[in-house]
């Protein structure tokens, strides 16, 4: 990787290769990762998606130091996984949808305790986990512990928790899992905020295509450990050539709308809605019009929009 | 290498072991139920079976080695087995923590406790069965409770070691050790009852020369030239063992994604 590449991108990941085995008789073998290569820039929100099984948590684990990779070369930060993980584990941290901490800790402790292996004490400590309670709503259960949380008080404690370090580049694994809509709204809006006020690189992992297209500049698609399309949701979509979705609604309904020309495929939507989707909506729609017009179909409703990040994701994963 | 980067991440690892013990409901039983128990139930033994005073308190002596050992060894195991049991263990391997910073940070609360107990246990022995601890003197009693605790740190640092290489099944074989280390070492007994190959297992374990010379000043002949600094240098030699066992433990985690499998 050159010095330009190195202060460009936050990882840089080539041909890495990664294989699970188990069993001590009869042995298997599972490739998670089958030559993973991937780039992401610096200050960039990066989204993982994947079925479940992908790599997803294989690829994040050993850009986090928390696995060895079988081979390949993944550098983070400009540091190697591998060789230089001790120094790279000061600038990264990490929260998952389902986190877990000590059960009889109290929030403020495990802030603490976890700032302390960060190298942080005394009145720098104790203003870093002050502000990071209040960030996160925790004030009122600063005192609480935490088996006595709910699963959103939990997710926000691991997110308080993966910001104690002010780390450079903060791994999300489906941050916000099982959460509720307002939750959620608002742990998107924080991952926004680090980005935009700290410059943080960010890779998240999720199911939710919304939340993927809404947070992501760049998107990478991983099934059965490889990367199988990377950039951003509108170039993807591109990418995909799944073309644009003309929903209709119509009366009496043409038996020939599948087979009119540039329709690429149309389903019944529900509630009288047909989605069709075509080629060129500048061209088709007034095409589909004129020839509605002309078998005395009435059109009560018309939409065009672009096809959906998760219309790209059943694409790619099937 | 600071000391600041030392300090900081052993304090932290023993401020969270001691919170955690404190608020663990059987810590009362670890603390104070099972050793009172075990020296009482011993202690009237010595009674029954009509032992004379140096007889008894070669028994009592095993007995408060049992009790301090097993809660200070319990302890350093902690270092691995909070994490574990919380399912939190990627969290702090992902922080820049090394192992010396989990086992130290552990041990000192483990020292602690066991300190803790043998105050208590002393003061019972004394009160109930007139054994005096310190009547061979101070010197003779660090020697011993150290020997306790560097034994408890070895013990508990390969239990870190096998919980890391094989998760919780190796919890049971984790707790099974610790009774196996102690009898080997003559808990009880002269080592000298016991048949010659297993003596020489016994020989091995640094616990049997700080027993045995421990025991030296209650009128028992030593079995061993130079007990205490056999002891100690058998110690050291462990520790390091330990210590790299259980890294060696941890990178083996890190390639077969042990330590993903024992996190959330």
């Amino acid at each position: 990787m050159s010095s330009v590449d190195a202060t460009r991108l936050a990882i840089d990941a080539r041909e890495v290769t990664k294989t699970f085995r188990s069993g001590w008789f009869r042995r298997r073998e599972t490739a998670a990762l089958r030559g993973v290569s991937l780039q992401v820039e610096r200050g960039m929100i990066f989204g993982l998606l994947g079925p479940n099984g992908a790599g997803k948590t294989t690829l994040l684990s050993i850009l986090a130091t928390l696995l060895v990779p079988d081979g390949g070369v993944a550098r983070v930060l400009g540091l190697d996984v591998t060789r230089d993980a001790t120094a790279l584990r000061r600038r990264l941290n990490m929260a998952s949808g389902r986190p877990s901490f000590l059960w009889s800790l109290r929030v403020d402790e495990i802030i603490a305790f976890y700032g302390r292996l960060y190298g942080l004490s005394g009145a720098r400590l104790r203003r870093q986990v002050d502000a990071l309670i209040e960030q996160y709503e925790l004030t009122s259960y600063r005192k609480a512990q935490y088996n006595e949380l709910s699963t959103g008080l939990k997710q926000r404690v691991a997110l308080a928790k993966a910001l104690i370090n002010d780390p450079e580049l903060l791994f999300l694994d489906e941050p916000t899992l099982g959460l509720d809509p307002d939750v959620s709204v608002r742990v998107r809006r924080h991952v926004a905020d680090l980005r935009r006020e700290q410059g943080m690189t960010i890779v998240l992992t999720t199911h939710y295509m919304r939340e993927a297209e809404e947070l992501c500049d760049e998107i990478g698609f991983i099934k059965a450990g490889r990367i199988l399309a990377q950039g951003t949701a509108d170039a993807l979509k591109r990418q995909m050539g799944l073309g644009y979705v003309v929903a209709l609604k119509l009366e009496p309904r043409p038996a020939w709308l599948a087979e009119a020309p540039g329709v690429l495929r149309c389903v019944d939507a529900g509630d009288g809605w047909i989605d069709c989707t075509v080629d060129d909506p500048e061209k088709r729609v007034p095409e589909l019009l004129r020839a509605f017009m002309k078998e005395g179909v009435e059109v009560r409703n018309l939409q065009v929009r672009e096809p959906e990040l998760e219309e790209v994701f059943v694409e790619l994963a099937r | 290498m600071s000391w600041r980067a030392e300090l900081l991440p052993t304090y932290a690892v023993a401020a969270r072991n001691l919170v955690m013990g404190v608020r663990n409901v059987f810590f009362f039983f670890e603390l104070l139920f099972w050793p009172i128990v075990g020296v009482l139930s011993i202690g009237l033994m010595t009674r029954f079976l009509g032992l004379t005073p140096e007889q008894g308190a070669f028994v009592l002596v095993g007995t408060l080695a049992l009790s301090i050992v097993n809660v200070c060894q319990l302890e350093v195991a902690y270092a691995m087995l909070l994490d574990v049991w919380s399912k939190s263990v990627k969290h702090q391997f992902m922080a820049p923590i090394r192992i010396r910073h989990l086992t130290v940070g552990s041990w000192l609360i483990g020292v602690l406790r066991g300190f803790v107990i043998f105050v208590l246990l002393a003061a019972l022995a004394a009160w109930a069965f007139d054994f005096h601890v310190l009547r061979p003197g101070v010197v003779a009693v660090t020697a011993f409770l150290a020997g306790c605790f560097l034994t408890s740190l070895v013990v508990g640092v390969f239990v870190c070691a096998l919980v890391t290489l094989f998760g919780t099944r190796a919890e049971a074989f984790a707790w099974a050790s610790v009774n196996l280390v102690l009898v080997l070492a003559g808990i009880y007994y002269p080592v000298s009852v016991l048949p010659k190959p297993v003596a020489a297992i016994a020989a091995a374990i640094p616990l049997t020369y700080f027993l045995d010379a421990y025991r030296s000043h209650f009128g028992f002949r030593s079995e061993f030239a130079a007990p205490v600094t056999t002891g100690l240098a058998l110690s050291a030699v462990y520790v390091v063992l330990a210590h790299w066992a259980f890294r060696a433990a941890i990178e083996r985690a890190r390639q077969t994604g042990l330590l993903l499998k024992m996190s959330e």
